[in-house]
C-alpha cells in the first residue's frame, strides 16, 4: 500500500514538474535564464476600461511577456519599466496619461496601446514628440493612418473587407449591407472600404450606422432588409451585435441572408451564446490565428500567459496582438546597439526600420517603414460558428479592394513584395 | 377630466402626425414593419413610464434608480440561469430583490428626504442608481451574454414582422398595468391614501393616513414594475447595466408626456416615442438623431402642456 502511495507521489510530482516545465519553457528575448538588472527602460501603454468595455487584455500580454523577458535576459541585460495607464475611455484623461508617460517618465516608446479613444487623442501627439507607438487594439481610422502609430491588430476596416471578401467569394453574396458604429472613424470608414471593395467587383453595397446609445437595434436591420442586400455583414461589437443577431433570429433571417462578421465576434463565448440557431450561418473574419492555433509562436503566447499573467486575464485576439507588439518591440531593442536603447529617436529610428517579422500569429509579415500610415495585418482567416465552437473554414487570405492600394505600393517599395 | 383628456388628444395627434410625416411617401408594407417595431420598443418605455408615475403620484419621487434597479434584477437571473437554476426561479429572485432594493431605499433612504423638493429626492435617486449599476458592473465585468424567456420562441406576424410572445406579453402587461393601476389609484383604501400624499403630505398626515405604510406599498410596486421591465429590456433589447440603466431616460420622457400623473398618455406617449424614434430611421437627414427623440418629444409636450405655468417640479 506504502509502495503504491509513493508510486502515485512520484507519478504525481513528475506531472507537475512536467506542467512546470511547460509553463516555464517560453521563449521571451534573449532566453538566458538570468534575470535583468541596471537601470530599467521605461515603456509605456495606454488602455480603455470603463463602460462600455475593458480593452486591457493587450497590455495584460505585453506585460507578460516583459516580465518574461526581465527574467531571461532583458534587452541587453537591462529591465524594462512598463508603465501602464488606463484612460477609461476620457479623451482628457488620454491626453494626460499620454503627456504623463510621453514628457514626465520619457517612455522610449509606447507598447500594447488599445484604446480607441486615446488613438484618435493622441496620434498628433506621438508625431510631434518622435515617438512610436507599438498598438495592439487600433479601431479608429486616425490609428491606421497616423506616421507614428503601427497596429498588429487589423482592426474594423481590413477584417470587415476579410469577412466581405468570403462573403462574395464562398457565400455568392452580390449586394452587402453593413452593419456598423454610429462613431465618427468607425463605422461610416470601416463600412465605407467594404462599399470601395464591392463596387470595385461591380457589385453593391450600403451600409447602416447603428447608434450606440439607441437600444432599439431592430431598426437598424430594418433598414438593412429595405436595402435589398443579399448578404448581412455585422461590423459591431460583440454585446450590439448579439443583440443585432437576436433580433433577426426572432425575425427567421438566418437562412434568408448570408451572415458574415468583423472579429469583434471571435471571442469564446459567442458561439454557446449565440446558440443552436446561428450554428453553420455565421461566418467571422478572425485578425490572427485561431487562439489554440497549434504554430510554435502561438503556444509561445499562452505558455507566456500561463506563466507570467494573471489566470483571469483573457486569452484572446487581443491578448494575441499585445503579445506580439511586445516581442516585436523587444526583438527590435536586442538588435540596437545597447547604447542607443535609451534615446528615443534612435529607438524611433530602429522600430521605423522593422521589417518582414515573422510569426504564427499573422498571416503576412509585420512591417513599420516611414510612411503616413500603417496596416502591416491585412490578412486574415475565416471562421465558422458551428456547434457551439469556431472551426476554421478558409486559411489565410490576403485581402483585397481600394482601400490596400497605397498599403500594397508602399510594401513593393519596402521590397516585401 | 377634460383637461387630462384635450392632453391625451393633444398628445396622441402629435405623435400620430409626427409619425405621418416620417411615413410620408413610403411603401405601406415598410412602414408597417418600422411601426411594429417601433411599438415593440415603445411598450418597453411605456413600462418603465408607468412604473415611474406610479411611484411619482403616491410619494412625489422622481425615481431614476429604476433603470439601475431593473438591469440589476435581470442580470442576477441570468447568473441564476447559468447556475442552472430553474427558470421560474430566476425571474422570481430577480424580481423579489428589485422589489427589495426599492423598498430598502423606500423605507431608509427616502423618509429622510420626504420634506425636501422634488428636485432633491430625483436627484438622491440617481445617487441611488449609480451606486447601484456600480455594484452591477463589478460584479458582472463586461463579456458577452444573452437573456432568453421561453416566450422568445413563439412568434406570431403581424404587418409582415415576427412578434415574439415576449414582446406581446410587454405590450399587454403595459396596458394591463396601466388599467390595474388606475383601479387601485380610484377605487382602493390605499389608492385614495396614495392619492391624498401626492397631493399634500402635510395635511394627509394631519389626518391620519398611514404615510410609512403607503409609501411602502408605492415603493413595492415601483420594485416590481421596475424588476419586471428589465427582465423584459434584457431579453428583448440587450442584456448590458450600462444600456438597461439607462432605458430610464426614455421612460421618463414618457412618463414627463404625461405631467407624472396621466398613465393614459404615459402608455401612448411611451408607444409613440418607439414608433417615432424606429421611424425616424426611414429619414436620410433625421435617423443620425434618433437618439434625441424621446427628449425633443418631451420637451415640446413639457412646453405645451406647462403653457403660462412656472417651475414645473414646484408646482405641486
Amino acid at each position: 500500500m506504502k509502495k503504491t502511495t509513493l508510486v502515485g507521489l512520484i507519478a504525481l510530482g513528475s506531472l507537475s514538474m512536467i506542467g512546470t516545465a511547460s509553463a516555464n519553457d517560453a521563449v521571451c528575448g534573449l532566453n538566458n535564464g538570468q534575470a535583468a538588472s541596471g537601470e530599467p527602460i521605461k515603456v509605456g501603454a495606454i488602455y480603455g476600461n470603463a463602460a462600455p468595455g475593458d480593452f486591457s487584455a493587450a497590455t495584460d500580454a505585453a506585460n507578460a511577456y516583459f516580465k518574461c523577458v526581465n527574467e531571461n535576459g532583458g534587452i541587453h541585460g537591462r529591465p524594462i519599466q512598463y508603465l501602464v495607464e488606463n484612460d477609461q475611455w476620457n479623451p482628457e484623461l488620454a491626453a494626460q496619461a499620454a503627456a504623463k508617460l510621453v514628457k514626465d517618465e520619457a517612455v522610449v516608446a509606447m507598447v500594447g496601446n488599445s484604446s480607441f479613444v486615446e488613438m484618435s487623442v493622441n496620434a498628433p501627439m506621438y508625431a510631434e514628440n518622435g515617438i512610436m507607438a507599438m498598438a495592439s487594439g487600433c479601431a479608429v481610422s486616425e490609428c491606421f493612418e497616423s506616421s507614428n502609430i503601427v497596429s498588429t491588430n487589423q482592426g474594423p476596416l481590413a477584417s470587415s473587407v476579410g469577412a466581405a471578401m468570403y462573403a462574395v467569394e464562398e457565400l455568392g453574396a452580390t449586394n452587402i449591407s453593413c452593419i456598423g458604429m454610429a462613431i465618427p472613424s468607425v463605422g461610416n470608414w470601416s463600412c465605407g472600404a467594404v462599399q470601395s471593395y464591392m463596387e470595385s467587383k461591380g457589385l453593391n453595397a450600403s451600409y447602416v450606422l447603428l447608434n450606440p446609445a439607441a437600444p432599439d437595434v431592430n431598426s437598424a436591420l430594418l433598414e438593412a432588409i429595405a436595402s435589398g442586400a443579399d448578404s448581412i455583414l455585422v461590423n459591431l461589437p460583440a454585446g450590439l451585435a448579439i443583440a443585432f443577431l437576436s433580433v433577426a433570429e426572432e425575425q427567421d433571417l438566418g437562412d434568408a441572408y448570408s451572415w458574415t462578421s468583423s472579429t469583434p465576434l471571435y471571442d469564446a463565448s459567442v458561439p454557446k451564446t449565440l446558440g443552436e440557431y446561428w450554428s453553420g450561418k455565421m461566418f467571422v473574419s478572425a485578425e490572427l490565428t485561431t487562439i489554440d492555433g497549434a504554430g510554435a509562436d502561438n503556444q509561445n503566447w499562452l505558455r507566456v500567459m500561463d506563466a507570467y499573467a494573471d489566470p483571469a486575464d483573457p486569452r484572446d485576439t487581443f491578448a494575441q496582438a499585445g503579445y506580439l507588439s511586445a516581442r516585436y518591440f523587444v526583438k527590435t531593442m536586442n538588435e540596437m546597439n545597447p547604447v542607443n536603447v535609451d534615446n528615443r529617436a534612435l529607438v524611433t529610428a530602429a522600430i521605423q526600420a522593422i521589417k518582414g517579422y515573422d510569426s504564427d500569429l499573422m498571416c503576412g509579415p509585420y512591417y513599420v517603414g516611414r510612411a503616413d500610415r500603417h496596416m502591416p495585418n491585412h490578412a486574415g482567416i475565416i471562421v465558422e460558428v458551428r456547434d457551439e465552437a469556431f472551426h476554421v473554414v478558409r486559411d489565410c487570405f490576403e485581402y483585397e479592394g481600394p482601400y490596400f492600394e497605397p498599403i500594397l505600393d508602399a510594401e513593393k517599395t519596402l521590397g516585401l513584395r | 377630466m377634460a383637461q387630462r383628456t384635450l392632453t391625451l388628444f393633444i398628445v396622441t395627434a402629435l405623435m400620430l402626425g409626427t409619425c405621418t410625416y416620417l411615413a410620408w411617401g413610403k411603401p405601406s408594407s415598410v412602414v408597417g414593419l418600422f411601426v411594429v417595431s417601433g411599438l415593440a420598443v415603445g411598450s418597453l418605455y411605456s413600462l418603465g413610464g408607468i412604473g415611474l408615475v406610479v411611484l411619482f403620484r403616491a410619494t412625489g419621487v422622481l425615481n431614476l434608480s429604476n433603470g439601475a434597479i431593473g438591469a440589476l434584477g435581470v442580470m442576477l437571473a441570468w447568473q441564476l440561469q447559468q447556475w442552472n437554476f430553474p427558470q421560474i426561479a430566476t425571474w422570481v429572485i430577480g424580481i423579489a430583490t428589485t422589489t427589495l432594493l426599492a423598498l430598502v431605499y423606500g423605507r431608509l433612504i427616502a423618509p429622510g428626504l420626504a420634506w425636501r423638493d422634488p428636485v432633491v429626492k430625483a436627484v438622491a435617486t440617481l445617487g441611488f442608481a449609480l451606486i447601484v449599476l456600480g455594484i452591477t458592473a463589478f460584479a458582472w465585468e463586461d463579456d458577452v451574454r444573452k437573456f432568453a424567456l421561453p416566450s422568445d420562441k413563439i412568434s406570431y406576424t403581424l404587418l409582415g414582422l415576427r412578434i415574439t410572445l415576449t414582446r406581446l406579453i410587454v405590450i399587454l402587461a403595459a396596458i394591463a398595468i396601466v388599467i390595474a393601476v388606475w383601479l387601485y389609484l380610484s377605487k382602493t383604501r390605499t389608492g385614495l391614501n396614495m392619492r391624498a400624499l401626492a397631493d399634500n403630505r402635510d395635511i394627509s398626515a394631519l389626518i391620519g393616513i398611514p404615510i410609512v405604510k403607503t409609501e411602502t406599498i408605492a415603493w413595492g410596486i415601483s420594485g416590481l414594475i421596475a424588476g419586471f421591465t428589465g427582465l423584459m429590456f434584457g431579453d428583448l433589447v440587450r442584456l448590458e447595466p450600462f444600456v438597461i440603466t439607462f432605458m430610464v431616460i426614455p421612460a421618463i420622457s414618457a412618463a414627463i408626456c404625461g405631467q407624472l400623473r396621466n398613465l393614459g398618455v404615459v402608455l401612448i406617449a411611451g408607444l409613440c416615442i418607439g414608433v417615432i424614434e424606429s421611424m425616424l430611421t426611414l429619414h436620410p437627414v433625421l435617423k443620425s438623431v434618433r437618439p434625441m427623440a424621446p427628449f425633443v418629444i418631451a420637451i415640446i409636450v413639457l412646453m405645451w402642456v406647462q403653457r403660462g405655468r412656472t417651475n414645473y417640479f414646484a408646482g405641486n
